[in-house]
């Protein structure tokens, strides 16, 4: 990546959440926006601060809903997708379920899970996990079933075993499709842990610190509450963002780094 | 059979449904020739490579590679096609010893073999680059040292030069003859273009369709190496003409 590319990387996106945080900040001092309907934005961030003792447990229960959930939901995933690919009788049986799971209204799910799970993390995470899960499979289905043939049957003529074939050739041809899912659940998962907070807390959780502060009119911690589940969110996408990064670097650079290349140094043709 | 014969065919034949892909037929090839296969789509000489290369069971008849009976069975010659299929994951090294990896392990032996294969060849400053960063032409080469890496004694190309421009067309076609006398290894070589089959060849078989089949088996006893000075010799044109004949003869019947 050139220099310059690097600076537009970095630069462009802080440059459109000031963009965006100034025109918030002058919307609501401009336009005269009552203190109990929006705060200004850094009321908002002074709420979190300075409530922090009590928002800090809070805040590390949903991370924790939201990755272990995810976790969960990205690797049965991957294996519903295998499987899918691999048993073409599961495409006929799994398939009707697996669209009935997505059809089932999030919020709907939380008082059987809560009487199954009661009220700890793991409905959460069980949320969280049933709508990550789903983009995955469908992901790596479909970069399963795009492998080039002729690659396969390559493979054949090489003698390679099924196994062979499908770890060397067919897991990583799928990678990039496998992350597309990936990415598109972890936007989804922090979403996923605030319904379960708000459907299946009896105690303290972020979703319920937010709804007790709109009860009490405080806008401040209200806002302050999205903006923390909004940076667990953006934070959680950037780790998916980074560990493909790093997990396919033929996508952006044309030579090997030197730990990839499995071979002692190459040198010079003399 | 004589010693000197790699690859023997006794009545294979193949049919997919009421079509006869290949009617039972005998052929011999001997072991370090280059052998073209000519032919209008159908004639059955893909059907041929699926036989030899084990991806297709013959519906009768005996195939024996170097005195061992291989019907059905996979893993026994180098195989190429018209698409590099490399893989985009994997460096030009990576490639190169992508048959090893489909095998089990990558040895150093094999790293050094690819490594050795890739500087001979002109990609030695390739070899930690991926595909995505090389040429048409060069990535072709890649693909001929992969099938060159599964140590097969028999090559089956088909079309490899295919998509590629005039141009560097005939500059791989002059690798190949050179990667061919190196490496003494025995090439059966699809193609459609008959220019091509006739510089390149030792011998030329003409197929053609309904049933499949082989009418004419030539021999090239033009001198080698061959150069652009063949291409317009005399005794090359000689040769294309009978090719050309043989195949639109059989297409007009």
């Amino acid at each position: 990546m050139t220099k310059k590319k690097l600076l537009v990387n970095i630069f462009g996106p802080i440059l459109s959440v000031v963009v965006l945080i100034s025109i918030w900040q002058s919307i609501v001092t401009w336009g005269h926006v009552a203190s109990y309907i929006a705060p200004k934005p850094f009321d908002a961030v002074r709420s979190v601060t300075s409530n922090w003792s009590t928002l800090a447990p809070l805040t590390w229960w949903t991370i924790k809903e939201t990755v272990y959930g995810y976790l969960a939901g990205a690797l049965l995933g991957a294996f519903l997708g295998v499987i899918l690919s691999k048993i073409p009788l599961m495409q006929r049986v799994l398939y009707p379920l697996l669209i009935l799971t997505q059809a089932i209204p999030i919020i709907a799910l939380a008082p059987p899970l809560v009487m199954i799970l009661g009220f700890g993390v793991m409905p959460k995470v069980v949320i969280v996990a049933w709508i990550v899960f789903f983009p995955v499979t469908v992901s790596v289905l479909d970069g399963l079933n795009h492998v080039d043939k002729d690659l396969l049957t390559l493979a054949k003529v090489f003698g390679a075993n099924p196994l062979r074939r499908f770890v060397v050739l067919e897991m990583p041809a799928a990678v990039t499709q496998l992350f597309s899912g990936l990415k598109i659940g972890a936007t989804y998962a922090v979403t996923g842990a605030i319904i379960g907070e708000l459907a299946a807390s009896s105690g303290s959780s972020l979703a319920l610190y937010q709804r007790s502060a709109s009860g009490s009119l405080d806008a401040a911690g209200v806002y302050g509450t999205t903006l923390i589940m909004t940076a667990i969110g953006i934070v959680w996408f950037l780790l998916v963002v980074g560990v493909e990064f790093l997990a396919t670097p033929w996508q952006r650079r044309s030579t090997a780094r030197r730990w990839r290349r499995g071979a002692k140094p190459v040198l010079p043709n003399n | 059979m004589s010693n000197s014969t790699l690859l023997d065919l006794r009545g294979v034949s193949k049919t997919f449904g009421t079509t006869t892909a290949l009617s039972p037929m005998d052929l011999e090839i001997e072991r370090g020739s280059f052998v073209s296969i000519v032919g209008p789509s159908g004639c059955g000489k893909s059907t041929l490579f699926n036989v030899l290369s084990g991806l297709l069971r013959p519906d009768g008849g005996t195939i024996t590679l170097e005195g061992k009976d291989v019907i059905g069975a996979t893993g026994h010659v180098g195989y190429m096609l018209q698409k590099d299929l490399l893989v985009p994951w994997r460096t030009v090294l990576g490639n190169i010893t992508l048959g090893a990896r489909l095998k089990g392990k990558v040895t150093p032996e094999n790293r050094e073999q690819a490594t050795g294969f890739a500087e001979k060849y002109g990609l030695g400053e390739f070899l930690n680059h991926y595909p995505s960063a090389l040429s048409g032409g060069m990535r072709q080469r890649v693909a001929l040292m992969r099938t060159l890496a599964t140590n097969h004694q028999l090559l089956l190309l088909d079309e490899p030069f295919g998509a590629l421009d005039a141009q560097t067309r005939f500059e791989m076609q002059q690798w190949l003859l050179q990667v061919w006398r190196d490496t003494e290894r025995t090439v059966l070589f699809i193609t459609h273009d008959v220019d091509e089959a006739v510089f390149l060849s030792d011998r030329v078989l003409v197929m053609s369709p309904r049933p499949g089949r082989v009418v004419d088996d030539l021999r090239v006893d033009l001198p080698r190496p061959r150069t652009l000075d063949t291409l317009v010799s005399p005794a090359f044109t000689e040769l294309k003409a009978r090719v050309l004949h043989q195949l639109h003869r059989e297409r007009a019947v």
